[in-house]
């Protein structure tokens, strides 16, 4: 008898979720509308004049006219497989470097006072060798960005590593794990909400040195970009430029990171999306 | 091979560690001897610090004996192995796997395939009452449920021993005692040879065939106990009886004797 009432019934529900993914996309959409607005009022006001404080109007013609003329792709696609060079291959060197300097006593007495020694220095600050290594382009930028990339992912890694429940590890032992078994099954997804925040900021610090790299050894990319339209005092074109970034950054954090923690930490237990709910 | 009629032989156990803050040797466990033969269920009692769970670390090999020699299954042993299951008071579930990945973990170690491994998985999960919650992480189950999958994991390895670490020590008292009952009706049913540590009297006559009473710092044995009462035994009908209570009336005198 239900089954002759329920498909009547499932068309109401249908809108329901529907109003529900509208609502989700406004919240989503709220702080940047609130951001613009009073970005709008600020300079409607005309207590700057346009070169100083481009309008949000103004900003966007200089976004479409980037776009029509091909630069912003550009520069953007440089940036961005520059971006993914130094972060792989970053990456690659800090992940085997971390897992060797967590799990054999040696190597971490080894390494840990060097790589203390050179946490401290920015990846900024390796502008001057990675140009006369590499000559002005991008495998400077590039080296430049794995400088930066490296150091927070495998600090948050060997935080991770600190951080694995020593229980976990015996009661694998006891259903027979060798250490191969164990690195596999319980030390490397352990790391993950840690090595998650490594890569994000990996990321992160990837983009500021990116910008800083491009702006003084490369003359493409988003960073030369910015830098340029500053030289002919297109201001409108550096806050596309720096949106742009911003843009990109969010993108990447709802479309890949995200994603991959909602899949595993979150799902696991071992990451909330805050504390209100307990 | 060392012959030997018992599954485990725990022979002159003698453990002292280094107190990091005050530097002297601290002596946790001196010349104890405890054995378990097939298909028995022993317990270890004492009071708390007594070293109760050191030596079972030490059978399981995760800690290492400053004197004595741990032999299961005729074979000296000297490092944690899949003949000796363990079951921790924390559970010590892995957060990444489902109920049934975790508790196909051991069969998955051992090399076997997927469809064997699904196929003890199964048995295991209904034995201890888990059906329905194969595909739920750890975090989504209550303590006693996964408490129950840590048994079905370590149950499902085939372990020749299980060594259980007071592990319904951190569930509710309703959940203990039906936790309890089940693990006395599976231990009788399949057979288990169960080496079991707890500080609680009455949960260690209502389980056991014999309670190996230890004394508190160093850890000695100072009584072993064979408890003469029928299975299956349940919590209703044990509680009447007065063999049961003189069972815990004498190892609470055995055990008060003791300087804790």
């Amino acid at each position: 008898m239900r089954s002759d009432v329920l498909p009547a019934e499932a068309p109401k529900h249908a809108p329901l979720s529907l109003r529900l993914r509208l609502i989700d996309i406004g919240q989503e959409l709220l702080p940047f509308v609130v951001g613009v607005a009073i970005w709008q009022a600020l300079s409607s006001l005309n207590i700057w004049p346009p070169v100083l404080f481009p309008s949000p109007l103004q900003v966007f013609w200089s976004f479409v006219a980037d776009i029509k003329s091909g630069a912003l792709p550009k520069a953007l696609s440089v940036s961005l497989v520059s971006l993914a060079y130094g972060f792989l291959i970053g990456a690659a060197i800090a992940l085997p470097l971390g897992y060797l300097m967590g799990l054999n006593r040696a190597s971490r007495n080894f390494f840990d006072p060097l790589v203390n020694l050179l946490q401290a220095i920015p990846g900024l600050a390796w502008i001057p060798f990675a140009i006369l290594w590499f000559g002005l382009g991008q495998g400077a930028v590039i080296f430049i960005i794995v400088m930066s990339v490296f150091f927070p992912v495998l600090h948050n890694l060997l935080t991770g590593i600190r951080l694995v429940q020593p229980v976990l590890v015996e009661a694998s032992q006891t259903l027979g794990a060798s250490r191969w078994a164990i690195i596999v099954h319980v030390i490397f997804p352990s790391t993950l909400p840690n090595l998650m925040t490594g890569i994000r900021l990996g990321i992160a610090f990837g983009f500021r040195s990116l910008v800083g790299g491009e702006m003084i050894a490369s003359t493409d990319g988003i960073g030369y970009q910015i830098f340029n339209a500053q030289q002919y005092f297109q201001s409108a074109r550096i806050v596309v430029g720096m949106l742009a970034i911003g843009i990109v950054w969010l993108l990447l954090d709802r479309l890949v990171l995200r994603p991959i923690e909602t899949h595993t930490t979150m799902r696991w237990g071992l990451m909330r999306e805050g504390i209100e709910n307990t | 091979m060392i012959a030997t009629a018992d599954i485990l032989s725990a022979r002159g156990i003698s453990k002292s560690h280094l107190d990091s803050r005050s530097g002297h040797q601290v002596e946790a466990l001196r010349d104890v001897s405890v054995n378990v033969g097939h298909h028995e269920f022993v317990s270890v009692i004492g009071p708390s610090g007594c070293g109760k769970s050191t030596f079972l670390r030490v059978v399981a090999g995760l800690d290492r004996p400053s004197a004595g020699e741990i032999i299961v299954a005729g074979k000296r042993v000297s490092r944690p192995g899949a003949d000796r299951g363990m079951v921790f008071q924390e559970y010590a579930l892995l957060p990444w796997k489902t109920t049934q990945k975790n508790i196909e973990f051991g069969p998955l170690l051992k090399g076997m395939a997927k469809a064997e491994r699904a196929e003890i998985a199964r048995r295991f999960i209904a034995l201890v009452g888990l059906t329905g919650a194969e595909h739920k992480y750890p975090h989504q189950l209550s303590g006693g449920m996964r408490q129950r999958a840590a048994v079905a994991r370590a149950l499902a390895n085939n372990p020749a021993i299980l060594l259980m670490d007071e592990p319904f020590a951190a569930v509710d008292a309703m959940t203990r005692q039906r936790l309890q009952e089940e693990l006395a009706a599976i231990s009788a049913t399949e057979r288990t040879t169960v080496l079991f540590v707890t500080h609680a009297i009455e949960e260690a006559v209502f389980l056991s065939d014999r309670v190996v009473v230890l004394s508190g710092k160093p850890g000695r044995v100072v009584a072993d106990i064979r408890i003469d009462l029928e299975r299956p035994r349940r919590w209703d009908q044990l509680t009447r009886q007065g063999r049961f209570a003189d069972y815990c009336a004498e190892l609470t005198r055995h055990l008060s004797g003791t300087p804790s």
